[in-house]
This record gives C-alpha cells, sequence and structure tokens, in this order.
C-alpha cells in the first residue's frame, strides 16, 4: 500500500498513522506531546498538523494512513497554524535557553558549564572545558576585565559569581596539579606559520595543532608572551605563571623560534615558497601614540618601562613623577613606578569613570598611592636638566556634537607649571603600518583608512588567499580574552580552508533564545527574591604595605574552600534542558522567534525532589511526563490551557520511585535533573553505551560524556531494558567521582600497624613475596580467591585463573550469595 | 508495569509485602523459610487434580513417579498450611492458576536462596516448571533475578570452587587437558572450598591467605562475628575495592581499582546476555583495573600474564569456553547476546531447553525437595522473626549508593521494620532508637512502623557500616552449596532510652 506525501510516494503498513509513516520515510512533521504507545493529552499540541488532499487540516498523530491518501506537511495553512500554537507556548514560557553570563565573553566561554564543574570538585574537568576555547585561563583569569560579571543575574539578587576569580582557580589548580593531555587529531601533513607569540598568536597555534597540522610561530623576541610577556607588570601576571602556561600550550608540539622577525628576517613569499600553505599575522600593536603636546617627546615612553621591568631592569626613576593617560597602559605604568619607590601623578584630561582601565585596578593604584590628577591636561612639556616643567590646565567637557561626542577643552586661566623629576607618556598604541613595505605581498595586503590591516570579521581573513590576521595587530589595543578568541577563530577558519572544508551552517541566532530580560528593569525581581543572599568570595590581596618596593603578585587568588563556596552561588540560569528541548528544535524549524516570551515569572522553581527539579515556568503542557509515569508518580494540572490565564499545577506523588523518565519524556527544561548542572548542546558530548553498575538485571544504559566527566545518564531502547531505568540506574552513578575513592595503595606488614600509602611495585612485591611464602608453608590450599560480582567477566576470569594456574587451588568463590 | 497494565497475572510470595505485593493480583505472605513446603504444596494440587502436562512430562521427564509419590505421601495441604501459615484455597488457587495458564514464569530471588533449604527450594520451583511444561517456550522458565551487575558472569567465567569456567567439570579428562594446554600449567584436581568454608578452615588453622577482589565480605557475609574472627587468623588478606570496606579494616593490602564506567570488558546479566562494558572515563590517576594488578602479582610469582587489552582476555576465554565461543566484542557492538553461542553464526540463545535437556539422554530428572527447618525458630527469650534485606534506594553493602546524595535524601539511615501491632504492645514509636539482639550481638537503630512486615517479624537491610546488621544473622548456611541464612533469625527487641 501507498500514499503520498508531499508528492514523494511512501510505503504505508496496516493501522499506521501519517506521522508514523512520516518517521518511516524520514519526513519532518513536528510534534511536542507525541509520546509512542501511551494515549493521547486531553489537549494534543496539534503542531504536527497536516494537510490531506480534500479533507483539509489533521493531526498526523491521530489520523490514520489510508492508501493513496495525499498528504502535505507544510503548505502555507499549515505553517500558520502551527506557527499560531507555537506564538501561544512562546507567550508563556519564561527562561534563560543560555546563561547571559555568556553571551558577552569575547571568548564564548561556556561560563556556567565550568562554574558547575567546579561546584562538583571536578577541576580538570572545568579545565577540559575552558580549554576548549581558551588556553591561557591562568593569564585571563588575572587580566581579564570580566565583560561576564556586569551580566551575571546573582546581581539582582546580592553580587555577580566572581567568574574570573573561578577560572584562575581553576587554571592554579591544573598549573599546580599538572596540565591535562588534550586530544590532537591525526596529522594532516599541512604546514602553517603563525607570526608573533602572543595571545593571539598562542591560541591560533594550539587549536590548528589540536586538529593535526605541523604549526611553526615567529616570534621577533627573545622570548614569546607578547604582551602579557613584556608590558603586564609581574605584580598582575607573574612572569612564571605566564611560562607555564604558554610552555603547556607549546607542548602539544608546536615549534616556536624566536628571535625571527616579519619583515626582517622573513616575509609572506618566503613563508609561502617555505612550504607553509597559511599564515596567521598576530604581531601586536606596539606602535606609541601621541598627542601632538608641544614637547611631548621629552616625556619617556611608558611602555618602555613596563618592558624594561619586565626584562628584569630596575631604573632610578626619581621621586616625583607624572604619568600621563588613563589606560591600562597608564595606570599599570603609575603603579610599577610606585613601587620602585617613586611618588606617582596619574594625569587624565575626563573623570574616573571614563579612564579606559578598569575602575577594580584604578581603586588599587589609589590604595597603593597614586595620586588621580583627573580633569587635567598637558600644554607644554619642557626639560631643564634632571627636571621637567609641565604645564597643566583643568578641563572642561563641551557640549555634545553631532557623534554625540564631549571633546576635551582646557579651561583658560586655570594654567599652571608643575615640575617632576619624571614625566611619562602613556597615552595608548596603535598597529604600526609598517608592515606593507616588508614585500610585494605585503604590499597588496589591504588596510583601514588608518593603516591597520583589514580583516572579515568573522573570520580573521585577509584579502590575501592564505593570510589571515587578528589579535591587537587587526584589531588595535584590546584584551588577551579578545586577541585569543581571534586567534581561535582564525585557527577555526584556517583548518576550512587547509581541509577544504565548507563553513559550518549559519549559527543558529539569539532570536531563539528565550531570556529572562537582558537589563534589570526587564527582569523579574520577585523571581530573583526566592533565592537567599550570600556572600561573594573576595580573594586575598597583599596588604598594601607589603607591595611599594617589591613586584610580587598583588591578588592572591581564591582557596578551594572559597572557590566551592562561590561556584555554589551560580544560579544556573542556562537552561538544563538545553539538550533535550525539542521546544526550540521546532521553534527553529518552523522559525518563530522566542522574543516574545514572558518576562515575568508565573511559578517558583521547585527543587524538594531529591533528583528532579520542576520549573513550571518552562511548561507547554504536553503531558508527556504523566504519560510516561508507570506509577502515577506525579499529578499534573493545567487550568485555561493555551490562554494567558494559563495556571500550571504540578506535584509529585508519594508513589513516584524516582525512576526519571518523566524528566526524559519532557521536551524542555521544566523538569530538569538535579545531577546533570552542566549545560550542553546536543552535538557537543559524546553518547556511549555501556552497562548499568548496580543489580543483575543489566539494564543499558547511555551516557552522555564531555570534558572526562559523565554529564548524564540515561536508559537505551535494547533489551533487556528497553529505554527503562531505575533510580539508581539513571541517577546513582555519580558515585565514581566521590572524592572518597581509593587512589594509593595501601600496605602493613602485620594488622598491630597502621596502613601507610605505598608504591605500586612495593605492594605487587609484598603480596607476592607473602602468598609464595604462604604456599611454600602451607600449600597451595590454604589460599583462596574470592571473586568480585562488580568486575568483568574478563577480570573474574583471570582472578580464577590466578587461583587455579598460578596458585594452584580450586579455592576461589564469589558473592552469588548476597 | 506494562505486561500488569495489558492484563498479566501476579502472584507474589514474600513474608513482606514488598513493592511488587502491593501490584500482585495474589500475595501470600508465607511464614519465613518455608518456600519449600509451599511449592510442594503447589505441586501437590496439580498433581492430586491431574493439571500436569502428561505429554511434556512423557517427552522431556524422568523420574516424575517418584516425584508424584513424593510429594503426595509427604506435603498433604494440611502439613503444607500449617508449616506455611498460607490457607489451602490460596495455595489451590495459585496452583490452577498457574497449571492452567498457557504460559507462566517463575522467578525467584535470595528470599528463596537464603535459607537452609535454598537449593531444594530452588529444585522445588524447577520441577513446578517441569510439571507443567513450563519451559522451553516464550514466556515461560524459571530463573534467579540476580541482584549484583555480574554476579552471573562471575559463576560463568568459573569463580566457583568446583567448576571451570562455563560450568565445565573439573574432572573431566579433555576439558583439563585443554585448560592445561592452553595455560600451560597443571590444574589443581580436587574442588575447592567455597567461601563459608574458607572462613571455617582459616578458623581451624588451615587456611592463610584470601585475595578478595571487589566484595566487602566483612560487612555482607551472614553471621559476621565468625567472619571477623577468621579474617583476623589470616597471615595475608588482600582487598581490591573504589571505596573503603569494612573487609579493608582487617586486610594488609588494599588496592584502589577502576571502576565499571572507567573500563572496558563484559558482563552477563541474569539472563546469561553477555555485554560489552565500555569506557566512559579515565580512573582516578594512575590506578589500574583488578586484572592488571593481578597479573602483575602472577608475573612476580613466575607467571606471565601476556594480555595486552581486555580483549585478548575474551580471546582466550572463548578458546576455553564452548558456550562463549561464537562471540566476539564485534558481535557485541550493537547488542548483547545470550550465551551459549556456540559458533559465530549462531544467534545467542536466548531461550534455554527448546528441545530437551543437557543430560545423558536429554531429559531432566525431577528432583525430591526436601525441606530443612530454619537454623533458629522464635522462642520466648527471641520472638519475633528478623528477615534481612535490600531496598530500592540502596545498593548491596552501600559503598556506591551511599556516596550518592538524592539517595541519601531517600533513605538515609538503616531503619527497622516494625508491624503496628508489635510496636504497640513494646511501647515503640516511630523513628525510637530500639536494641535488636539475637544470639550473636545487638546492634541499634530507628524503627519505622509498618505493616509492610506482619506481625512477628522485623526486618533490615544491610546498607549501612553502623549498624552492621550481618552481626545478627543466623549461623545457619545452606546444606548443599552453603549459602547463609540471612532471612531468618530468631530476635528480640528492647527501646533504647
Amino acid at each position: 500500500m501507498e500514499m503520498w506525501i508531499n508528492e514523494t510516494k511512501v510505503k504505508i503498513k496496516a493501522g499506521q498513522t501519517i506521522l508514523e509513516v512520516a518517521k518511516e520515510a524520514g519526513i519532518k512533521i513536528p510534534t511536542l506531546c507525541f509520546l509512542p504507545g501511551a494515549e493521547e493529552p486531553s489537549v494534543p499540541c496539534g503542531l504536527c498538523v497536516v494537510e490531506v488532499e480534500g479533507r483539509g487540516l489533521v493531526r498526523a498523530c491521530s489520523t490514520l494512513a489510508e492508501p493513496d491518501m495525499k498528504v502535505f506537511t507544510d503548505t502555507e495553512e499549515v505553517k500558520k497554524v502551527r506557527k499560531q500554537k507555537l506564538e501561544s507556548l512562546v507567550a508563556n514560557h519564561y527562561g534563560d535557553c543560555k546563561a547571559p553570563c555568556g553571551q558577552p565573553c569575547p571568548g564564548g566561554l561556556n561560563i556556567q558549564g565550568y562554574i558547575s564543574f567546579i561546584a562538583r570538585g571536578e577541576y580538570a574537568s572545568a579545565l577540559s572545558l575552558i580549554k576548549e576555547r581558551l588556553p591561557l585561563p591562568a593569564t585571563v583569569g588575572r587580566v581579564c576585565p570580566r565583560f561576564c560579571e556586569p551580566r551575571c543575574r546573582r546581581a539582582v539578587v546580592d553580587m555577580p559569581v566572581a567568574i574570573n576569580d573561578l577560572k584562575r582557580f581553576v587554571a592554579d589548580w591544573g598549573l599546580a596539579h599538572g596540565e591535562l593531555k588534550p586530544e590532537i587529531k591525526p596529522p594532516t601533513g599541512k604546514r602553517v606559520a603563525v607570526v608573533g607569540a602572543g595571545p593571539a598568536g598562542l591560541s591560533a597555534a594550539y587549536y590548528l595543532r589540536l586538529n593535526g597540522h605541523e604549526v611553526t610561530i615567529f616570534e621577533a623576541r627573545e622570548e614569546p608572551g607578547g604582551m602579557p610577556r613584556w608590558a603586564i607588570p609581574e605584580f598582575k601576571l607573574p612572569k612564571d605563571v605566564l611560562r607555564k602556561e604558554i610552555e603547556s600550550i607549546l607542548s602539544v608540539g608546536i615549534e616556536l623560534k624566536t628571535g625571527k622577525a616579519w619583515g626582517r628576517d622573513f616575509n609572506l613569499k618566503d613563508l609561502f615558497e617555505e612550504g607553509f600553505e597559511a599564515v596567521f599575522l598576530a604581531i601586536g600593536s606596539p606602535k606609541e601614540r601621541f598627542h601632538d603636546v608641544p614637547g611631548e617627546k621629552e616625556a619617556v615612553s611608558g611602555l618602555e618601562i613596563l618592558y624594561k621591568l619586565n626584562s628584569g631592569e630596575r631604573p632610578e626613576v626619581g621621586k616625583r613623577v607624572l604619568v600621563m593617560g588613563g589606560g591600562y597602559t597608564a595606570v599599570d605604568v603609575a603603579r610599577s613606578l610606585l613601587r620602585l619607590g617613586a611618588e606617582v601623578t596619574l594625569l587624565y584630561p575626563r573623570s574616573r569613570m571614563e579612564m579606559p582601565a578598569p575602575q577594580r585596578e584604578i581603586r588599587e593604584a589609589e590604595k597603593e598611592g597614586v595620586k588621580l590628577f583627573l580633569m587635567a591636561l598637558p600644554l607644554k612639556i619642557e626639560k631643564a636638566g634632571d627636571t621637567y616643567k609641565v604645564l597643566i590646565a583643568r578641563t572642561v567637557l563641551s557640549e555634545p556634537d553631532q557623534n554625540k561626542a564631549r571633546k576635551i577643552v582646557p579651561l583658560e586661566g586655570s594654567e599652571e607649571t608643575h615640575e617632576f623629576d619624571l614625566v611619562v607618556r602613556a597615552w595608548g598604541e596603535e598597529p604600526d603600518p609598517e608592515f606593507k613595505n616588508f614585500g610585494e605581498l605585503e604590499a597588496q595586503l589591504a588596510t583601514t583608512p588608518g593603516g591597520q590591516i583589514k580583516v572579515s570579521s568573522g573570520t580573521q581573513a585577509t584579502n590575501l588567499e592564505g593570510v589571515w590576521a587578528g589579535g591587537d595587530f587587526a584589531s588595535g589595543p584590546k584584551t588577551v580574552i579578545q586577541a585569543v578568541a581571534a586567534g581561535r577563530r582564525a585557527a577555526e577558519n584556517i583548518h576550512r580552508y587547509l581541509m577544504g572544508l565548507e563553513k559550518k551552517g549559519s549559527t543558529v541566532s539569539a532570536k531563539f533564545d528565550f531570556n529572562r530580560g537582558r537589563r534589570p528593569e526587564e527582569m523579574d525581581l520577585d523571581f530573583y527574591r526566592d533565592f537567599p543572599t550570600v556572600p561573594r568570595e573576595t580573594p586575598s590581596e597583599r596588604p598594601v604595605a607589603e607591595r611599594v618596593g617589591q613586584f610580587e603578585e598583588v591578588v592572591l587568588g581564591l582557596t578551594e574552600e572559597q572557590a566551592r563556596r562561590e561556584a555554589e552561588r551560580c544560579l544556573k540560569c542556562g537552561c538544563l534542558g538545553f539538550h533535550k528541548c525539542t521546544f526550540r528544535e521546532v521553534l527553529i524549524a518552523e522559525n518563530v522567534a522566542a522574543t516574545k516570551g514572558r518576562k515575568r515569572a508565573k511559578y517558583k522553581i521547585d527543587s524538594d525532589h531529591p533528583f528532579i527539579e520542576v520549573d513550571s515556568n518552562k511548561c507547554i503542557g504536553c503531558y508527556r511526563c504523566v504519560r510516561s509515569c508507570l506509577y502515577e508518580g506525579l499529578e499534573l494540572k493545567i487550568y485555561a490551557q493555551g490562554t494567558p490565564e494559563e495556571e500550571i499545577h504540578f506535584s509529585f506523588t508519594e508513589n513516584c520511585v524516582s525512576c526519571g523518565s518523566c524528566v526524559d519524556a519532557c521536551p524542555t527544561g521544566a523538569l530538569t535533573r538535579k545531577d546533570s548542572t552542566v549545560p550542553f548542546a546536543k552535538g557537543e558530548v559524546r553518547e556511549i553505551r555501556t552497562v548499568c553498575a548496580y543489580c543483575g538485571t543489566g539494564c543499558n544504559i547511555l551516557a552522555r560524556v564531555k570534558n572526562g566527566s559523565i554529564l548524564e545518564v540515561t536508559g537505551e531502547n535494547i533489551p533487556p531494558n528497553y529505554g527503562d531505568l531505575c533510580v539508581k540506574g539513571r541517577f546513582g552513578y555519580v558515585f565514581y567521582r566521590h572524592p572518597e575513592r581509593l587512589k594509593k595503595p595501601l600496605l602493613r606488614e602485620s594488622r598491630s600497624q597502621d596502613f601507610k600509602e605505598a608504591s605500586w611495585e612495593e605492594a605487587f612485591d609484598f603480596v607476592a613475596e607473602r602468598l609464595q611464602k604462604i604456599k611454600e608453608t602451607y600449600g597451595p590450599q590454604a589460599i583462596g580467591v574470592l571473586c568480585s560480582a562488580r568486575t568483568t567477566n574478563e577480570e573474574t576470569f583471570v582472578a580464577q585463573k590466578f587461583a587455579r594456574a598460578v596458585i594452584g587451588t580450586n579455592n576461589v568463590d564469589n558473592p552469588a550469595r548476597v | 508495569m506494562r505486561a500488569l497494565e495489558r492484563g498479566l497475572k501476579l502472584v507474589v510470595v514474600d513474608p513482606r509485602k514488598t513493592e511488587l505485593a502491593a501490584r500482585a493480583d495474589i500475595w501470600l505472605p508465607l511464614r519465613p523459610g518455608t518456600n519449600v513446603p509451599l511449592a510442594n504444596g503447589i505441586a501437590h494440587v496439580i498433581i492430586r487434580e491431574g493439571l500436569y502436562n502428561r505429554e511434556f512430562i512423557e517427552q522431556h521427564t524422568e523420574n516424575f513417579e517418584a516425584y508424584a509419590q513424593y510429594i503426595l505421601a509427604e506435603w498433604p495441604l494440611e502439613r503444607v498450611e500449617r508449616i506455611t501459615g498460607i490457607r489451602r484455597e490460596y495455595i489451590e488457587q495459585i496452583a490452577r492458576l498457574y497449571a492452567r495458564a498457557e504460559r507462566a514464569l517463575i522467578f525467584w530471588g535470595l528470599g528463596v536462596t537464603e535459607h537452609r533449604s535454598g537449593s531444594n527450594a530452588v529444585m522445588a520451583l524447577a520441577d513446578l516448571a517441569l510439571l507443567c511444561g513450563h519451559i522451553g517456550r516464550p514466556g515461560t522458565g524459571a530463573m534467579p533475578l540476580r541482584g549484583q551487575n555480574n554476579v552471573q558472569g562471575a559463576c560463568d567465567m568459573g569463580g566457583l570452587p568446583y567448576v571451570l569456567p562455563g560450568y565445565q567439570k573439573l574432572d573431566d579428562p579433555l576439558t583439563r587437558k585443554k585448560f592445561e594446554e592452553i595455560w600451560g600449567r597443571p590444574l589443581p584436581e580436587a574442588p575447592g572450598l567455597t567461601e563459608t568454608m574458607m572462613y571455617q578452615e582459616a578458623l581451624a588453622g588451615r587456611f592463610k591467605a584470601l585475595y578478595v577482589v571487589g566484595y566487602d565480605v566483612a560487612m555482607t557475609h551472614g553471621n559476621l562475628n565468625k567472619v571477623h574472627r577468621a579474617l583476623e587468623e589470616l597471615e595475608l588478606l588482600v582487598v581490591h575495592d573504589i571505596f573503603w570496606p569494612k573487609t579493608a579494616d582487617f586486610a594488609h593490602v588494599v588496592f584502589p581499582v577502576a571502576c565499571l564506567f572507567e573500563k572496558d570488558g563484559t558482563t552477563d546479566n541474569g539472563e546469561r546476555r553477555v555485554q560489552r562494558i565500555r569506557k566512559l572515563v579515565d580512573p582516578p590517576e594512575g590506578v589500574l583495573t583488578d586484572w592488571q594488578i593481578i597479573a602483575e602479582i602472577s608475573k612476580r610469582l613466575g607467571y606471565e600474564m601476556s594480555y595486552q587489552t581486555v580483549e585478548d582476555i575474551f580471546e582466550e576465554m572463548r578458546r576455553l569456553m564452548p558456550t562463549f565461543q561464537g562471540l566476539t566484542y564485534a558481535r557485541l557492538e550493537e547488542k548483547g547476546l545470550c550465551w551459549p553461542v556456540p559458533d559465530e553464526n549462531h544467534a545467542g540463545t536466548e531461550l534455554m531447553f527448546t528441545d530437551g535437556f543437557p543430560r545423558p539422554g536429554g531429559k531432566a530428572s525431577f528432583a525430591l525437595p526436601k525441606y530443612w527447618v530454619p537454623e533458629e525458630e522464635p522462642t520466648y527469650d527471641y520472638p519475633f522473626v528478623l528477615i534481612t534485606g535490600r531496598r530500592l534506594y540502596h545498593y548491596n553493602c552501600g559503598s556506591m549508593t551511599r556516596r550518592v546524595p538524592g539517595l541519601m535524601e531517600w533513605l538515609p539511615e538503616e531503619l527497622v521494620e516494625i508491624n503496628p501491632k508489635d510496636a504497640r504492645k513494646l511501647k515503640i514509636r516511630e523513628r525510637d532508637k530500639i536494641k535488636v539482639i539475637t544470639r550473636r550481638g545487638e546492634v541499634i537503630a530507628r524503627a519505622h512502623i509498618t505493616n509492610r512486615v506482619n506481625p512477628g517479624t522485623i526486618f533490615m537491610d544491610f546498607h549501612f557500616l553502623e549498624p552492621l546488621t550481618n552481626l545478627l544473622t543466623s549461623p545457619g548456611i545452606d546444606v548443599k552449596v552453603h549459602t547463609p541464612e540471612y532471612k531468618v533469625a530468631a530476635a528480640r527487641i528492647e527501646l533504647v532510652d
């Protein structure tokens, strides 16, 4: 028997519904409430509507397929009905598909994910998740301006989570506990040259290498590291931290050639002639900016001072020092000079809030004794012998011009001359356009009107085939995390170029992401009132009195206890049902935006169940939970379903046996598992089938594994359990990561002694020797082996072979009696 | 559950109203330890009323006459009723239900085997299946529900003192030759000691070293005082485990090992289904798997086990075990197969005994199941019967489940189940601390008053280190295979102030 779906002939069997026929034929019909073998709900979702010629619109799940029926799954009419239906569901949905903290992060880190791993004590997994997108976490964990933290929703409860401090904690843990060994893909035989060993170059090299390419980095200076190595002061970023982190990047098999400068030692043509198939340019942005102040060349370059300090020099700087500027360099130089014993004044023509340096660092500078001289501007600098004379005027800001910019205007009559022993200029940096003269290929590189290299923002590609650029070189001075992101982006695109891969289909846009409000005034403050306040953990700092005169690191990082407590503060905004959400899939497939989602919560989150969290704000009323439950373990009542007045009452009953099948059945994040605290997308995890570790039924489980951690376990639809699991199978798997796991062999000569940790060799030798002695003295019959009921067949086989072939006894038994 | 919804009839025999009993069509709360009389009583009805499957018995069995005579003579319903406490009407009803069903299955758990007449009770149940021909067809059979992940495999692999891997006979010369050739060592001839006998021998000073691979004997064995004394006699006790086991308190060497999520291999479930275990995550740094540890010690004892991977071990198993001959890792990729799998084209044996039984002549023989009363009966001083067992939210010695926070929320401690009638008599209220005393010892735990247990019985699990329930359990053991009589101990209760 046959029928037609979208004018394609398909086979049908007697008793099949249109939905089943379409599924077999691989034709997608959306549905949210369909549950094979279960009764349909009183209010079906209605999304499986299709058009049948001669009959109009019908539900595919409940309409039997008939021979020669002509079915259309996506006519205008069908789409319209589905859209209406979905829009009414959207209007009742309240939640964050993705955590808001991750959105502003230039590196695109899964922040909620690594915080959850830290809360679980799985530091290696946290680090592995971070390193998927950031290979320099100890560096970024010290210098990042924290794009994420202002967006943390915890801010409406008390204070944002100390995200960057947590990153630093886990990165430092990694440096102390030995590095992770990332998986490196098989060699591709392709060679890539990276020019510049700063954050962008190192990141590009790292991700290219993980994809199996051969990477060589050319660095002009004698050591890798770029700005973090040469410009960021030791007291913010100790150089041995950076060095260790770079070593671990290089240890994946990256070649580094130092003392090789682009334009001096080689040019692009040379690289291509040497056999490199792609080049990534990331030489940074080291050219100083000037402001046409008379005598400004007499002042000393702030960047030069930082370079000297980071090379180990400690120059004489005099007593009275003026630093001109308000960015990172200015503040860093000011704090550095203070440490050399100077009295430092920081001169900036606008207000404190307008200084580009992070407010946190400005506060530190003030605490240490840097004097801020704000709303003031140098007009003239003169050097007379060892003394500088600087004419300084107070400033006012002009009325906003067309671009709403307010210019700096010197206040007439406020000019005064100040004397200093040293004047430092730190007015920022810009890329050096000199590269255009490095060779014939270089001359062809397109630039911006300002002379900066031009790249496409999505790919970091330049106008030349095979040449990419990124980091400060392409963007002007930015943060480390932005350079890392550019490097990773370039690496992905270079990889695609080298392997001839298509660009991945456009990533799904943010319009399908529900969110609980982007700005505080949009957010439902009542909803957040339910979360108890917990004070934010602050890393300890070196006392101010100790800071002058030395360059030891100021911020000391969170302790393990602090980090665990801080990680617990995370509100877990990002939906933990993200990977199983069919609702979102259907919205994307039917192109219905989530932007009209509710901004006010109707229900409180219910965490009373030991394993399952209920957020009725995300319920779409499909009743799959109730219909999948074999135990009448839950009750769901919905009044005025599908209307704005809809009211949902959900509760577990005494009959609940915690088997968790309702969570698997739920097509949104309304029911989520408390064990699954790391948000992930479907395609991101490895799904591995194995057998439950508990009873002898031998249920097949499907484990979702990522970053060396089991993220969740669900039933596999094959014998003997056909998808079902009990509470232990579905939720009890977490024992494996309990901190009380035994990790070292323990040994004692006799029972009167205490156990001591022993090496494996020692323990093997001891057991073998004593067994040998007992066998010689009493015979093999005095020895027995008890096998396990929880080891594999292979291991039991080896154990009984050990008894029979090695010891020489049939004294072997197992726990079949308990 | 789904079968029940489709109309399956369920009979549950258990002194305690378990979760399953609550859903049964008929629940028989028999007196603890009286499985043999009940099964024989059912057989009595079937034989007396001629409900047995004559054709099946003639074609596939022997010894029926002797069996029928034994049952009719020894097990009149008056006697069964008196011993089991189950009224004859129920026994008759169940006998008819079972015999007349087109297809019927018998499952049993440790409630059948953990008695002095445990192995006889299993035979009595197998006899019922033979009697009605409920065997060798889909939807029929008699099988144990196995409590631990690979307890089936532990037996299948020859982790038993009286058989070799694949249940091959120790005294068969051809089998011995095969093993000796592949292993390159002579096989010991005498059958070994069962675990229970090892402790006996240790106390007698003849048994000196015990190597325990992942089995917390000092917590889970019956009548623990004796086990603990025996372990203290040993000159060497080696233990493998993932968490500190009670047994380690008595050990000389404790090896940490990888758990089932951290290694590859196979396990056998209760259906004899051989399934692949796959590595999900790495073990804690430096930690080895059980077989690697044994191989290292073996090497130091002069015997090289030169396996590179677990698949190498599996290949050796296949060569030695006819039941596994047709299994390969590749074949197990999709889903597990039930042994026996005699060759690589064989689809596995989900159903056993479809054409005869593995005995000379191909016929099964009726056993004559004998009844041994439990080691202890309630007395004036010890008026309760203590039953031990497990609960949904915990697993065996509890070392894994006690480390899962949600499971500990469901059941954080040992609770002594006691019937409201008994509780009233003893003035015990919910969650009162009580002392449970048997002839071997006493422990303190909180009481849980529930109708799940009948008057005169109390129930405890053995999932917790405090209290150590098995300090109380009976010294009785199965007359044939030495399983401790966990299910019946005479006990007394006192309220703790």
